[in-house]
């Protein structure tokens, strides 16, 4: 079929390695920066943990979210999408509205090089938003009301408390249980002196096997409506 | 040198725009190649602008979405740290997640002003191997996903997939959210349950308002934080 001509296109996947590569590279250039600079570097012992952390944290998603979704993104959307980010919020709409406006439907030739038209374009407007708006915010972060920069101090667990709504909105039995676990998990934790990372490692554990026991009772239900 | 002009320095805001630059030129460069196509396929040149403004407006709202939580990023990192991770993928809470347990490594409270430039370090390191997570799986296996993808549904249920994704998610900001309430004070306790609050109503009572949906996380944050100061 015509479509993998646009998108299996040998030449595209070059450019998105490449692109991809040099990321991986500019990724690392701030810590590079301040190693070189005012000689600040982990020890090597610590940068093995903190990847280890991220993998253990992250690294499902690193693997299923890509995959996930490939079949709206297509290769070249795929190589732009996982390096600009913001894929479900931005990227994924763009597709859409491209291929809804156009008529060229996904699958199609047409309808795999709208959408890179369409996700191409949504980068652009991105980066353009967000340094404009870094350039106000930096501008009025040191102007604000002493209040204001006051309340800094609880950010982290006003953002979490936030998030965690919206992840949890969904689904509140999970949600529920799974925030009881941690809060008891954590008071334990304390109280045997276990470390942070592994407390992570149990906290997710106990998610995904909240999230089983979800999955089968829904699943069970299903089958026993049919 | 304190750590404000460390991070805010000229220098850190060139090593920060390296990747920025990437992502420009990468969308760029398949922006061209999409268009000799869409010549080569004789589509007409104003479809394809059509269908180029229709997504940029698109992205006009979400984008401006995390713009309150950018705040809060250049609170915590600084400015030229807060444009170029919110600028590459990982979304603003993925960051600040990633921030909080790479402090934690030595055991530093980003918000406190414990933070210094040990853990901003530590904080950088953790967000750059973290997205590198991303750019890599994209770079090894993009090119042969079509075929994953057939096989990862044939062989797990695509709704357990999401399920365990959501697990996986809702465990990690559980982890995070106990992390600071279990020895906290008031004060943090009134920040969570207010944010949380504030989310909820949001996302219940005025779902049908898309633009307040995409600032809710902003918003619910700043009513968290607000509040809870004022009544501490």
């Amino acid at each position: 079929m015509n479509s993998d001509k646009f998108d299996l296109n040998t030449r595209l996947i070059k450019i998105g390695a490449v692109t991809l590569i040099a990321g991986i590279i500019a990724n690392f250039i701030p810590v590079m920066y301040l190693w070189l600079v005012y000689g600040e570097i982990p020890p090597f012992q610590d940068i093995l943990k903190i990847w280890t952390i991220a993998l253990v944290t992250f690294g499902v998603s690193w693997l299923v979210q890509p995959l996930a979704f490939f079949s709206l993104l297509g290769t070249s959307g795929s190589y732009i999408g996982w390096l600009a980010g913001s894929v479900a919020d931005i990227r994924c709409p763009a597709v859409t509205m491209a291929q809804k406006v156009t008529g060229y439907e996904a699958g199609t030739p047409e309808g795999e090089i709208i959408s890179t038209i369409g996700i191409a374009g949504s980068v652009l407007v991105s980066v353009s938003m967000i340094t404009i708006f870094t350039i106000i915010g930096a501008n009025i972060i040191d102007i604000l009301p002493a209040f204001i920069k006051a309340s800094f101090k609880v950010i982290l667990p006003a953002v979490f408390g936030a998030v965690y709504v919206e992840l949890a909105s969904k689904h509140l039995k999970m949600g529920a249980a799974t925030i009881l676990v941690a809060l008891g998990f954590s008071f334990l934790a304390i109280k045997l002196g276990v470390p942070g990372w592994l407390l992570n490692i149990a906290i997710i554990g106990a998610g995904i096997v909240i999230a089983r026991i979800q999955y089968l009772s829904e699943t069970k239900r299903s089958e026993t409506n049919v | 040198m304190d750590l404000k002009t460390i991070i805010n320095s000229p220098g850190m805001w060139i090593a920060s725009s390296f990747i920025i630059i990437v992502v420009l030129i990468q969308s760029i460069v398949f922006l061209r190649e999409a268009f000799k196509a869409a010549d080569s396929l004789n589509m007409p040149r104003k479809h394809c602008y059509a269908g180029m403004r229709s997504a940029m407006i698109t992205a006009l709202g979400p984008a401006f979405a995390p713009v309150i939580v950018l705040l809060a990023l250049i609170a915590v990192v600084g400015a030229p740290t807060a444009w170029m991770r919110l600028n590459d993928i990982g979304a603003a809470r993925t960051e600040l997640a990633m921030i909080t347990l790479a402090s934690q490594v030595i055991g530093i409270d980003p918000q406190s002003a414990a933070f210094n430039l040990k853990a901003y370090t530590y904080s950088l390191w953790g967000m750059a191997l973290n997205n590198m997570g991303w750019m890599l799986v994209a770079l090894l296996f993009t090119h042969k996903m079509s075929g994953m993808v057939t096989k990862m549904n044939l062989k797990y249920d695509p709704k357990w997939i999401k399920y365990l994704m959501t697990g996986a998610t809702v465990g990690l900001f559980a982890f995070l959210l106990s992390g600071q309430l279990v020895t906290a004070k008031a004060d943090k306790w009134y920040a969570a349950l207010i944010s949380a609050a504030c989310m909820l109503c949001i996302s219940k009572i005025f779902k049908k308002n898309q633009r307040l949906q995409e600032l809710a996380l902003g918003v619910s944050m700043l009513v968290g934080m607000m509040l809870a100061t004022a009544i501490s």
